[in-house]
C-alpha cells in the first residue's frame, strides 16, 4: 500500500466491480415488532409503550435518548432515516453498490443503560429471534450479529451458543454506549469464549447516550458536536485499553475482535501510547507477551465515519502506521444521518489489491464468510 | 446546441418552489426566492448526495460578534440542505456555510415570454 502514487497509473475498477462488504448497517426493531418474540412478563411491558411517539432512536422503556436535552431547529437533513424491512434493505443497500450487509440494531446500540437487568437480558433474545426470523439471509446478502446483553454475561453467552450454528449469523455484537463494566472486565469472559467457540468474530459498536460512565459522562458539552465525537472513539478507545488490561487477546488468541463507528484515525495514536506505558507498566499487564500493538493490528478497524482530510492520500498513510492493509473493513452505518456512501472510501488513492482488501475481502476474513455470504467454518 | 433551455412555464416555479430539473444530464436545482429565480447543482461536493431534492430551503444559525455572539436564525428561506450529510448552502450566492473556500456554480434561471429558462 506504500505505493499510493503507482495506483493513479492502474486502470481504477469501478464500485460495481468490487466486492463490497458493508460492515455496519442497522435495522429498525420497534417496541410493536419485538413483542412476538418477547417472553413475559416482558412482552407486556413491550405492549405498554407500542404506541408511544418515538423519538428519533428515543423511546421511553426502551431506549433512552438525548432528545430531551436540546433546542429543536428545523432542518432539510434526513437525519431520521429507518430501514424497517429486509426487502428495505436489500433495495437501498442495492443503490449504494453494497453486496453483503452485516446488521445491527438502532434502539438497542444503548441497551447498556437499562437498568433492569432481566428486562435487557429479555430484549436481547427477543431481539436477535427476530432478527434471525426476518433479516438474515446469506442469499439475500443479509447478514446478523448476535447481541450480547452486556447486564447478562451468561445469558449473552447461551444466546451466543443458541444461534452459533445458524447461517444468517455472522458475529457478536458488543453493545458500549453507556456501558457499566468496559469490555475488558473478566465477567465478561464467557461470552468471549463463546465466541471464540463458536468461530464468531466480536464487534463493539457505541452511540450517543449521557451517562454517567466514562466516555459518556458528556453533561458538560452543549450539542451533540462534542457529545458524538466522544461518545464513539473515546469508548473505543477505553474498551480497547481496558481488553489489553485483562489480556483479552492473549486469553483468546483465536477471537476476532473489530471495532465499528469511530473512523480510524486514532487507531495510530492508542497504539503508540499503549506501547510506552507498556515499556514501564508491564507488570501490570502480565499477561501480554508482546507489546499491546502487536496485538491491536490484529483488530478490525471499520472506516465509517472514514476523515475526509484535503488530502485522500493522508487517510493510506494513516493506515500504514497500524499496518491497516489487512485488517481495515468498509461500514457505511446506513441509513443513520452520518453514513458513508462507498464512493468516498472509492476515492482514498489505494492500490487495487488494497481496495478490494479494504472494501471486502478483509470483513470476509473477519467473519470467515466467502463471497456469498456463507460461513465457512459452520460445526 | 443551444445553450438556453426551457424547463417549464412560470406557473411551475411560484414563490416559494423548489424542483429539480434534468436538462441533459444535468441535474438542476430551480428555487424561486421571492419572486427571483436561482440554479443550483444537485449534488453535493462532499458526498454527492442529491442536494436540492430535500425539503425547501430554510433559514439558519449564526452568532456574530457584532450580536455579542448571540445565536441569531437568518437567511429564512434561502438555505438549502443536503438530505444526505446536513451541509448548508446559501441558495442566492451558491456559498457553503460550512467552509468559506466552496461556492456552488450558479446556473442562471429566467424568465423569458412566459417560460422559464436555464442558461448553461
Amino acid at each position: 500500500m506504500a505505493e499510493a502514487a503507482t495506483a493513479k497509473r492502474e486502470r481504477k475498477e469501478k464500485l460495481e466491480d468490487i466486492l463490497v462488504v458493508d460492515c455496519d448497517v442497522h435495522v429498525h426493531e420497534s417496541p410493536e415488532a419485538l413483542i412476538p418474540y418477547c417472553e413475559m412478563p416482558w412482552r407486556k411491558a413491550l405492549e405498554t409503550i407500542k404506541d408511544v411517539k418515538e423519538f428519533y432512536l428515543d423511546i421511553p422503556g426502551f431506549s433512552p435518548g438525548t432528545t430531551v436535552y436540546e433546542a429543536k431547529f428545523p432542518s432539510g437533513q434526513e437525519a431520521t432515516r429507518m430501514v424497517h424491512s429486509a426487502s428495505q434493505m436489500r433495495e437501498e443497500l442495492d443503490e449504494i453498490h453494497v453486496d453483503i450487509g452485516v446488521l445491527f440494531p438502532d434502539h438497542f446500540l444503548k441497551i447498556p443503560v437499562i437498568s433492569q437487568v432481566d428486562y435487557a437480558s429479555a430484549l436481547a433474545r427477543a431481539y436477535n429471534a427476530w432478527l434471525l426470523a426476518e433479516w438474515c439471509s446469506p442469499e439475500n446478502g443479509l447478514l446478523g450479529c448476535i447481541l450480547a446483553c452486556p447486564q447478562d454475561p451468561v445469558g449473552a453467552a447461551h444466546e451466543i451458543e443458541k444461534y452459533s450454528d445458524e447461517k444468517g449469523m455472522v458475529g457478536v455484537f458488543l453493545p458500549c454506549a453507556g456501558l457499566e463494566r468496559l469490555w475488558g472486565h473478566r465477567q465478561y469472559d464467557p461470552i468471549y469464549e463463546a465466541a471464540q467457540e463458536a468461530d464468531l468474530p466480536v464487534l463493539m459498536h457505541s452511540v450517543t447516550v449521557i451517562h454517567p460512565v466514562f466516555p459518556f459522562n458528556t453533561q458538560g458539552f452543549e450539542t451533540e458536536f462534542g457529545r458524538h465525537i466522544c461518545s464513539h472513539t473515546f469508548s473505543m478507545m477505553a474498551n480497547i485499553v481496558h481488553m489489553m488490561t485483562t489480556g483479552v487477546p492473549v486469553r483468546y488468541p483465536d477471537l476476532r475482535v473489530a471495532v465499528t463507528e469511530a473512523g480510524i484515525s486514532w487507531v495510530p495514536f492508542l497504539m503508540h501510547k499503549m506501547d510506552k506505558e507498556y515499556i514501564e507498566r508491564r507488570r501490570e499487564v502480565p499477561f501480554l507477551e508482546d507489546k499491546p500493538s502487536t496485538y491491536l493490528k490484529k483488530m478490525y478497524f471499520a472506516t465509517q465515519p472514514v476523515e475526509e482530510p484535503e488530502n485522500l492520500s493522508d487517510l493510506v498513510t494513516m493506515m500504514e502506521l497500524y499496518d491497516g492493509e489487512d485488517n481495515t473493513i468498509f461500514a457505511s452505518d446506513w441509513p443513520h444521518h452520518d453514513f458513508d456512501h462507498p464512493s468516498k472510501v472509492h476515492q482514498i488513492p489505494f492500490t487495487s489489491e488494497v481496495r478490494r482488501k479494504v472494501f471486502g475481502e478483509n470483513a470476509l476474513r473477519l467473519f470467515n464468510i466467502d463471497a456469498g455470504g456463507n460461513r465457512l467454518r459452520v460445526r | 446546441m443551444s445553450r438556453e433551455h426551457v424547463i417549464g412555464d412560470l406557473s411551475d416555479f411560484p414563490p416559494g418552489a423548489h424542483r429539480v430539473v434534468k436538462v441533459g444530464r444535468r441535474e438542476i436545482g430551480v428555487f424561486n426566492i421571492g419572486g427571483k429565480l436561482y440554479g443550483l447543482p444537485n449534488v453535493c461536493p462532499h458526498q454527492t448526495g442529491p442536494l436540492c431534492e430535500g425539503k425547501p430551503p430554510l433559514g439558519t444559525l449564526v452568532a456574530r460578534s457584532e450580536n455579542d455572539w448571540k445565536f441569531e436564525w437568518v437567511d429564512e428561506g434561502e438555505v438549502v440542505v443536503c438530505p444526505w450529510h446536513g451541509l448548508e448552502y446559501h441558495v442566492p450566492t451558491g456559498r457553503c456555510l460550512a467552509y468559506p473556500n466552496i461556492t456552488l456554480r450558479s446556473y442562471e434561471v429566467f424568465v423569458e415570454d412566459g417560460e422559464v429558462k436555464v442558461r448553461l
